[in-house]
């Protein structure tokens, strides 16, 4: 059954930035896209299972610090190489300035 | 000199050239002769007269009598290794000191506009990437280079390849050194492509992959079976009627020439007004993006055929897309 976890202040994320969030042995990372919504994604690449919310965050892509590879983090898609398998995405609320993840 | 007159820099601070990478012209229709010559000047020079040069100066100076090498010694051997480490040392250090280390021109004509020391990673020995890809090419690349070179000279020396003289045989062996940088360029594509397979991939390419931001050391950072299947080049020439110095080019086309895709930078400067070309933008291009130009820069058009040619262009990065998103369904539809 699905539910609604509290991830923290909305203002903890900064624009084009992201941040990692861990819940119940799952790893998520947040990001607040330009036009100031958020997102969230499965936390770790799809490649090799490094932490996404370290990476380079431009637009609407995330950029792998590993090895480069990127994805769209608005719909999760692989973008680049070596990335490939797309990225699960969680859907995502701001209500009282709390975001909250749906898992 | 001023980059933004050649090219131009992204929002991530990446430089790209304006000049769409072209194959050698000799594949270009129609055939322009004016394009034809001013390419084989560039062909010769300043890469393949300094591979030439290298040559000479080990075979008269380096390698041992044949005598010598009718018996592989620990002696010789070790002497060869000393040379191929102090030559790479002083030729690769020399670049990625001026660019990297005293970063002479800045990020001018630098195509990643960030530098690999400002960004440790836990993917390198030590989290560095110049320490990892520098033990690496000594440690693993050099000694394996030199294991080729050993084993090439021992065979000419025993009579087990056909050994030609310049004498009798001017015309065969002048062609093969003209052709000794396609047969290079033909033998990378294939090995390359090989493993650039699913688990030739997993297994021993991901290393020099590593590097996705490659700068000198980064040229001869490889897997061991990598490392000797690229220096096995030269072993052609045990098969090919030859010579020792063609195969000795051949070598070092190899092992010295790995710096040429691996500078970083378009122009390396020399003086504030002059630069020559690196010719790294093919395989830079591939460092990037992993699945395109496995070749060279098409001397021997082999990307073009199997349609994995990237120029620089929006065209040349649509075709990859494409590719690429086929690629992805693929993988996605095994995934769910």
């Amino acid at each position: 059954m699905p539910q609604w976890i509290d991830a923290g202040a909305a203002n903890d994320v900064e624009i084009e930035e992201a941040i990692r969030f861990d819940h119940a042995s799952q790893t998520f990372a947040i990001f607040r896209s330009p036009d100031d919504e958020y997102f969230c994604t499965a936390g770790l690449c799809t490649h090799e299972k490094v932490h996404l919310a370290d990476g380079l965050v431009m637009d609407f892509e995330v950029e792998c610090p590993k090895h480069s590879g990127a994805f769209d983090y608005r719909t999760g898609e692989a973008k680049r190489a070596p990335v490939c398998v797309n990225l699960k995405t969680f859907p995502i609320k701001v209500e009282k300035g709390r975001i909250h993840i749906e898992i | 000199m001023d980059d933004s007159q050649y090219g131009k820099r992204n929002k991530r601070g990446d430089w790209a050239p304006f000049a769409a990478l072209k194959p050698a012209p000799l594949w270009v229709r129609p055939l322009n002769l004016g394009n034809i010559l001013h390419w084989l000047v560039s062909y010769v020079w300043p890469w393949n007269a300094f591979h030439m040069v290298t040559a000479l100066l080990y075979w008269y100076a380096v390698v041992p009598d044949v005598e010598t090498l009718k018996v592989i010694g620990w002696g010789w051997s070790l002497r060869l290794y000393a040379v191929n480490a102090a030559a790479v040392f002083l030729l690769y250090g020399f670049f990625e000191y001026q660019l990297y280390v005293r970063r002479g021109q800045g990020t001018s004509f630098k195509y990643n506009g960030k530098f690999p020391a400002d960004n440790p990673s836990d993917v390198f020995w030590f989290n560095s990437q110049n320490i990892d890809n520098f033990l690496r090419s000594f440690l693993v690349s050099i000694p394996l280079w030199t294991v080729v070179e050993v084993l090439m000279l021992w065979c000419y020396a025993n009579g087990h390849a056909p050994w030609l003289g310049w004498a009798e045989h001017p015309y065969w062996l002048l062609a093969m050194v003209f052709l000794a940088p396609a047969i290079h360029e033909t033998h990378f594509f294939c090995i390359h492509t090989a493993i650039h397979t699913r688990l030739g991939y997993k297994w021993i390419h991901a290393i020099h992959h590593n590097s996705v931001n490659p700068t000198p050391w980064s040229s001869l950072s490889m897997h061991p079976l990598e490392a000797f299947l690229y220096h096995a080049v030269a072993l052609w020439h045990l098969v090919l009627p030859s010579n020792p110095i063609v195969a000795l080019f051949q070598l070092h086309i190899a092992g010295f020439g790995a710096l040429n895709g691996h500078i970083g930078f378009d122009e390396v400067e020399v003086t504030d007004g002059t630069a020559f070309k690196s010719h790294a933008y093919a395989h830079y291009l591939h460092h990037k993006h992993f699945e395109v130009n496995y070749g060279g820069d098409q001397l021997v058009p082999l990307d073009l055929l199997f349609g994995t040619w990237h120029d620089g262009t929006p065209e040349g990065e649509a075709r990859m897309n494409a590719r690429f998103a086929k690629k992805r369904a693929r993988l996605n539809r095994e995934q769910a």
